[in-house]
């Protein structure tokens, strides 16, 4: 709790930092009101998870998918060019959390444990359940474009940073066989389940592409939908143990309310 | 809010499932299953990995047999199920699996009027490897007198290799050890399982050592069920001897509900050590860690147990005879037909079943020897 105190603290400080930056630097127009800027604060919830794109031919079956409840709170500074009244550009920070918990089932399925030095890997046969859980300050910096006064809509990069990391889950009802498919099968049912934890591994920093738009329902008040698409894997890349990336996809959908 | 919420991700739901792709051809090339026609097994197919052995009835000629085998679906054989071959001694087969990629090289042998040895020195190990090679261990087998490999001692040093904690043979719960009676001994010690061992909620090893099986397929699902305890036996044993040494490990613990061990004051650890003579009945062809002892199982014939086990640093030598249980007896017939079978089964700490023991207890052995009613079979 403490942490995300501090982290909200953080997160105000760089939002004013970030208004101060703007006005600071007025722009070429030189005269009040010729330089607009608009602050929103906006909240919402996350939905998506850490996937492989496309699905790989070992995912047999996708037994359960939890979104759980992901909260997001931020601002976001735009400043719409002078002249077109169209084009804008923006930069926002973002607290928030990306999770998901999904059960699989999985065929032939790679996997390494690591453990007191060494490393038993086979391929896995039968149940997977993961838990993805990070919370990350997120600086997106994005292009906006509003085609009439009730729509805008915005596209660009965003960074983040992972202050808490958790992806554990563990394996069950299936088998495993060891090094390839000839290695000895040890076969796992009811409650015996072998449990990973790679938390350890995943990235701090990550990168990706927003897209989104929000619609000015009323006033000063909009809602919002930004979906954000990682272009790195949720893993550090000298992470083996899962054989491909899985990148994080999200669905940001909540409200913001501009000044 | 909560329903646009629960739509999209019942959107992303159905949009991930409906990416499945084509699922892949089979990349297992196991034999499931040997049938031999007619009648002429004595025992069920003993089907381990890499090989298959066969028991057949003891008037059955072995120059010429068809077996037909079940395969990972999708995989072939070669040669090809239903070929006749002389099996006097073991022969190749080769799966390959569905997909094409895999291949595993099978050796099947048949077995006939089996005779064990009855005396048991330690002397012979193979070193295995596991964990692509990161630990090995050792696997004791015993040499006839004519020089040819009569028995494979079982242990569970395979499943351990699973726990992570173990490198050389000696790490492992069971192993070779040099100063026996006479040249080498088998050293059992109960073993940490670290914390993934632990996280299965088997948080102990403990050291084992007998004659029949491990199945590793069964290990993690259901260790009891996991030692096939027993081996074809030709005789009637009548009294069960040899040598042994114990040193129980500092503090006896059992595993609470999350797996983790919990001491328990005043308990000191004890092994175990005996030897079961029993006839194998379809459908209970062998014993397993859940009735091996059980006094109310039906197709134990007789037992040899010590009565007075006790910690000693020098070598403590017993014999004991092997007891008929109530209104039980050796049925001629069946004998010759083969179908009793004898287990020597010792552990270094008694409750290890239930991961309960001492970590650090020992138990070594050696020379042990079972001596038969009629002991002209061989020696």
């Amino acid at each position: 709790m403490r942490r995300i105190k501090r982290t909200i603290f953080a997160m105000s400080a760089a939002f004013m930092a970030m208004q101060g930056a703007f006005a600071a630097n007025p722009g070429s127009e030189g005269s009040e009101g010729g330089f607009r800027l608009e602050y929103e604060v906006n909240a919402g919830t996350n939905i998506g998870g850490a996937s492989p794109m496309p699905l790989p031919v070992e995912i047999r079956k996708i037994n359960s998918y939890n979104p759980e409840l992901n909260l997001q709170i931020g601002g976001t500074v735009r400043h719409w060019f002078a002249g077109t009244e169209k084009w804008g550009a923006a930069v926002g920070v973002r607290l928030e959390t990306k999770g998901m918990k999904t059960g699989a089932t999985v065929k032939n399925y790679g996997m390494e444990i690591i453990d007191n030095g060494k490393t038993l890997k086979g391929r896995w046969t039968g149940k997977v359940t993961t838990r993805y859980h990070s919370q990350q300050l997120v600086v997106p910096l994005t292009a906006c474009y509003r085609p009439s006064r009730k729509i805008t809509l915005n596209f660009g990069p965003y960074l983040s940073y992972a202050f808490s990391n958790e992806f554990d889950g563990y394996v069950s009802e299936g088998y495993l066989r060891e090094g390839d498919p000839t290695g000895d099968k040890i076969s796992f049912s009811g409650d015996s389940r072998a449990s990973y934890d790679f938390s350890e591994e995943l990235r701090k920093f990550q990168w990706g592409l927003q897209l989104g738009g929000s619609w000015n329902v009323y006033k000063r008040l909009s809602l919002n939908a930004n979906l954000t698409w990682g272009l790195n894997g949720v893993f550090n890349s000298s992470f083996k143990t899962i054989s491909f990336k899985l990148y994080p996809v999200y669905l940001n959908l909540g409200f913001g309310y501009r000044f | 809010m909560r329903f646009s919420e629960s739509a999209v991700a019942l959107a992303v739901f159905v949009a991930a499932s409906s990416c499945i792709r084509e699922e892949a051809r089979n990349a297992e090339c196991d034999i499931t299953g040997v049938t031999l026609p007619g009648d002429v097994l004595n025992r069920l197919p003993v089907i381990d990995n890499d090989k298959v052995t066969l028991i057949v009835k003891n008037d059955v000629s072995v120059m010429s047999l068809a077996p037909e085998f079940e395969l990972t679906p999708g995989a072939t054989i070669e040669p090809a199920s239903g070929t006749s071959r002389n099996f006097l001694f073991p022969q190749t087969y080769i799966v390959t699996s569905e997909d094409g990629m895999w291949s595993k090289r099978y050796t099947v042998s048949v077995e006939r009027n089996n005779t064990i040895n009855l005396n048991y020195n330690f002397e012979n190990v193979r070193v295995v490897s596991a964990l692509g090679g990161a630990c090995s261990y050792d696997v004791f087998y015993e040499v006839a007198p004519t020089g040819v490999e009569s028995l494979e001692w079982a242990s569970a040093n395979a499943a351990f290799a699973l726990t992570f904690q173990a490198s050389s043979p000696n790490t492992f719960p069971t192993y070779q050890g040099d100063e026996g009676v006479a040249g080498h001994c088998a050293v059992l010690t109960t073993r940490s399982t670290g914390s993934y061992g632990q996280r299965l909620g088997k948080p102990i090893a403990s050291g084992n050592l007998f004659i029949g099986k491990f199945d590793m397929t069964d290990a993690i699902a259901h260790p009891l069920e996991a030692t096939h305890f027993g081996a074809p036996f030709n005789n009637v044993p009548t009294q069960f001897s040899g040598y042994y040494k114990y040193a129980p490990g500092e503090t006896y613990c059992e595993p609470d509900e999350s797996g983790k061990l919990v001491p328990v004051e005043g308990k000191s650890d004890m092994f175990s050590l005996y030897a079961v003579f029993y006839e194998s009945v379809p459908g209970q062809e062998w014993l397993d860690g859940t009735n091996v002892l059980s006094a109310d199982n039906p197709h134990i014939i007789s037992t040899a147990e010590i009565p007075d086990r006790r910690a000693s640093e020098e070598w403590v030598e017993f014999s004991v005879p092997f007891r008929f249980r109530p209104g039980k007896s050796v049925d001629e017939d069946k004998l010759k037909a083969g179908k009793y079978s004898i287990a020597i089964v010792m552990g270094s700490s008694q409750e290890g079943d239930r991961f309960c023991g001492a970590v650090g207890s020992t138990l070594k052995v050696d020379e042990l020897s079972v001596s038969c009613m009629k002991d002209s079979d061989e020696n």
